[in-house]
């Protein structure tokens, strides 16, 4: 048990930091939110600096790394509202490396630290038309697929024979439409309707499971980032901003809301890395990778509305960068399990609550 | 970043598991129930404590320069948190703050003086800090110390100091310079109890302890009564608030409250179970229960990685204190008014009468210790610089 940051993770974590503080302003993010896109040329970075590869296993090309240094790295992707398909991806080639077809893994996760693989995994919503696939096509649609136009491929949850599993599609290829969405977060997603598309089963229930798990788990740290982002720009314009004479960070009321919200933050991370971790040990229950998401989603919304109480007119205002966080914390709020969401399941199996330790 | 238990760690508790059932004997259970919440160890606790010195549990965290084994803070952290489980106990009094105040800041012959009782119990500690007019402002303390050849005379009242009636020594806060800026007159002594000129008055709280206050009347102690160096103990003070904190947090033992509570709702009222806000309910009191244990444990790695938490162990300590109103709290409005049943009402009780005893006793938790508001206080400042 060791909550903090291992001397690699560190440097790893101070290597993205860096490059980001340098070369992704903030008005660069703004472009990219208005011209809409993927930042590829960070994601040229993340190829070239190796980061796509950390989580792989060696035999794939990868770092044999482990999945919290992908989480830390996430964080940092996060905290600078950075637009790239990096959980997307990630979660997608990691499931198809851990439970997937062998060979389109080794395909796929090859191109993904090459960098000519982008994936997009599209889980099937409730209310839309649940992809099913036959002699090799698939049909249905793909409802909130974030980065869906932008990627090389769609990992697509379909069912095939009665069976649920994830199929491989070119996003590009034949049967494939993807219409933007435009979200509170203003970073692309695609509501994807496929016909007769060329697919290739990639994984059973075993990878699906797995997608699901390592996706929502992933979202956890980017809530609880997005969080830590707004409560360290809180510390610095409150300590900073002068009213009756003084700092209004040195008002006790201020400072409150503050220590709360560190504290509601400091424990969101805490748990989704530690799902993150277990999940990586193959010993994640649904359960706590639920607890985690839901109280993250909660940070990811209280933390960062608060915020911009505190802030005031500044942080309301669109050349101010807070925006960045309260937006996009609030559609990783949603996405990959809301909170509510994320309790049923959690009171649905209370049973399952075994005596501590 | 490592968030399972070595193997090593597993089998500690596991033992420790195994010994705290073989302690755990009717007639300590008896004496427990009789409620002596005090310094000194009644003779089923001592029992217990010499069982933990034989197994070599009691310092095996503390350096081998000490007497300890060096081993790692989590031996300690598990062995805290089995007691807490188990509900028996761990130790007595303060020891685990002052213990390591004085490994910092006395001096050679001190630590040989006092660490070695302070471990086997044979020195059990109250803590002499809040005044009639230093209570949450505790820098405002008035009791003063002053230099007599080489001697301290030591003059004033202290209150709050629970456990002073059976406690060997007092780790008591004096002023030693008037004049000084308040925080800047402060010095740290432990006081022998039996000093001539110290007499203790008790007062009971609503949560069944007793508490006590203690006066001073030309007290004379010896010079290396005093800790660390003059007018340098209000640093000294937050230093060991830090620790008591952290240890505040991590023997809270609520986790083993809410399976009681499950345990009780599944065998006795299993119709609360199926009603989906209680379910909620429950889920979120399971929520704030991982809250707390991702403070307790981050708190935990920082102390074992060699450092001392602040920001950090201040939200434990807001959290659990919290947490131990809020789960007692909901859990007797579930249950409606057997929720109110006392241990005394016998087999009725729900959780022997726990939840009754921990909605009784939450105040002094989120009072004491420094008042919440005031952790919040420390977080904002020390924790994250927001200017004072």
């Amino acid at each position: 048990m060791d909550a903090t940051l291992s001397e690699t993770q560190r440097l790893l974590r101070d290597s993205l930091r860096d490059y980001l503080r340098r070369e992704v302003p903030f008005d660069r993010i703004r472009e990219l939110e208005r011209a809409g896109g993927m930042d590829e040329a960070l994601w040229g970075h993340l190829r070239d600096a190796g980061f796509l590869g950390l989580p792989f296993a060696e035999r794939h090309g990868g770092e044999a790394g482990e999945l919290a240094d992908a989480a830390i790295l996430l964080e940092e992707l996060t905290r600078r509202a950075c637009i790239v398909p990096f959980l997307e991806t990630v979660a997608a080639a990691l499931a198809l490396e851990r439970h997937g077809d062998e060979a389109i893994a080794d395909e796929i996760v090859r191109g993904v630290i090459g960098g000519t693989v982008t994936l997009a995994p599209a889980p099937s919503a409730a209310d839309a038309d649940v992809p099913a696939v036959a002699g090799g096509a698939l049909d249905g649609e793909g409802r909130f697929v974030d980065y869906g136009a932008e990627v090389t491929h769609h990992l697509v949850e379909a069912v095939a024979d009665g069976e649920p599993g994830l199929w491989l599609v070119d996003a590009r290829g034949a049967g494939v439409r993807a219409e933007p969405l435009q979200t509170i977060a203003r970073t692309p997603q695609a509501h994807v309707r496929y016909a007769a598309a060329p697919a290739r089963r990639a994984g059973g229930a075993e990878a699906l499971q797995f997608l699901r798990r390592a996706g929502r788990a992933l979202c956890a740290v980017q809530c609880a980032a997005a969080a830590q982002q707004a409560l360290d720009m809180t510390v610095e314009y409150t300590g900073m901003r002068v009213q009756f004479g003084r700092p209004i960070g040195s008002f006790q009321a201020v400072q409150h809301h503050c220590a709360d919200m560190a504290t509601q933050t400091l424990a969101a991370r805490f748990l989704a890395f530690r799902a993150i971790w277990n999940l990586d040990q193959g010993r994640a229950s649904d359960r706590e990778i639920a607890k985690a998401k839901a109280l993250a989603s909660r940070a990811a919304t209280e933390v960062t509305m608060q915020a911009h109480i505190l802030h005031g007119g500044i942080g309301y205002t669109e050349e101010y960068d807070l925006h960045f966080f309260s937006r996009r914390g609030k559609e990783r709020a949603l996405a990959w399990g809301a909170a509510g969401e994320c309790l049923a399941l959690v009171a649905a199996t209370l049973d399952e609550v075994r005596p501590w330790r | 970043m490592e968030f399972g238990w070595s193997e090593e760690l597993e089998t500690f508790r596991a033992e420790v598991r195994e010994f705290l059932r073989e302690v755990d004997t009717p007639a300590l259970r008896a004496e427990l129930a009789s409620r002596m919440e005090t310094a000194s160890l009644s003779p089923e606790r001592q029992r217990v404590r010499d069982a933990l010195e034989e197994r070599g549990w009691a310092r095996m965290c503390w350096p081998p320069e000490l007497g300890g084994e060096g081993r790692s803070q989590w031996f300690q952290f598990v062995l805290t948190e089995e007691f807490a489980r188990a509900e028996i106990p761990f130790g007595a009094g303060f020891g685990s703050m002052v213990g390591p105040a004085i490994q910092r800041f006395g001096t050679e012959a001190q630590r040989e003086k006092y660490l070695p009782g302070i471990w086997s119990n044979e020195i059990t500690l109250c803590l002499g800090y809040s005044e009639p007019n230093a209570g949450t402002d505790l820098a405002a303390l008035e009791t003063l110390a002053v230099r007599d050849g080489d001697d301290w005379l030591i003059n004033g009242q202290k209150l709050w100091t629970s456990a002073a009636d059976t406690a060997s020594h007092v780790w008591l806060a004096a002023r030693t310079d008037p004049d000084a800026p308040k925080h800047r007159g402060i010095s740290t002594f432990i006081v022998p109890m039996d000093t001539p000129g110290i007499s203790v008055r008790g007062i009971m709280t609503m949560g069944g302890a007793r508490t006590n206050e203690v006066f001073f009347e030309d007290a004379r102690v010896p010079g290396d009564a005093l800790i660390g160096e003059v007018n340098r103990g209000w640093y000294i003070i937050a230093n060991a608030l830090d620790h008591e904190r952290v240890w505040i947090g991590a023997g809270g033992g609520l986790r083993h409250t809410f399976d009681r509570l499950l345990a009780h709702l599944r065998e006795r009222r299993p119709e609360l179970l199926e009603d989906a806000a209680v379910r909620a309910r429950l889920v979120e009191l399971e929520l704030d229960l991982d809250v707390m244990e991702g403070l307790v444990l981050t708190n935990a790695s920082i102390v074992a990685a060699g450092d001392t938490p602040t920001m950090e162990a201040s939200m434990s300590k807001i959290w659990t204190s919290d947490l131990r109103y809020r789960i007692s709290s909901v859990a007797m409005e579930l249950l409606g008014r057997e929720g109110a049943l006392a241990e005394e009402s016998g087999d009725c009780a729900p959780l022997a009468g726990e939840l009754e005893r921990i909605y009784r006793n939450s105040p002094v938790q989120r009072f004491g210790g420094g008042t919440n508001d005031v952790q919040r206080d420390i977080i904002a400042r020390r924790g994250l610089g927001l200017p004072r």
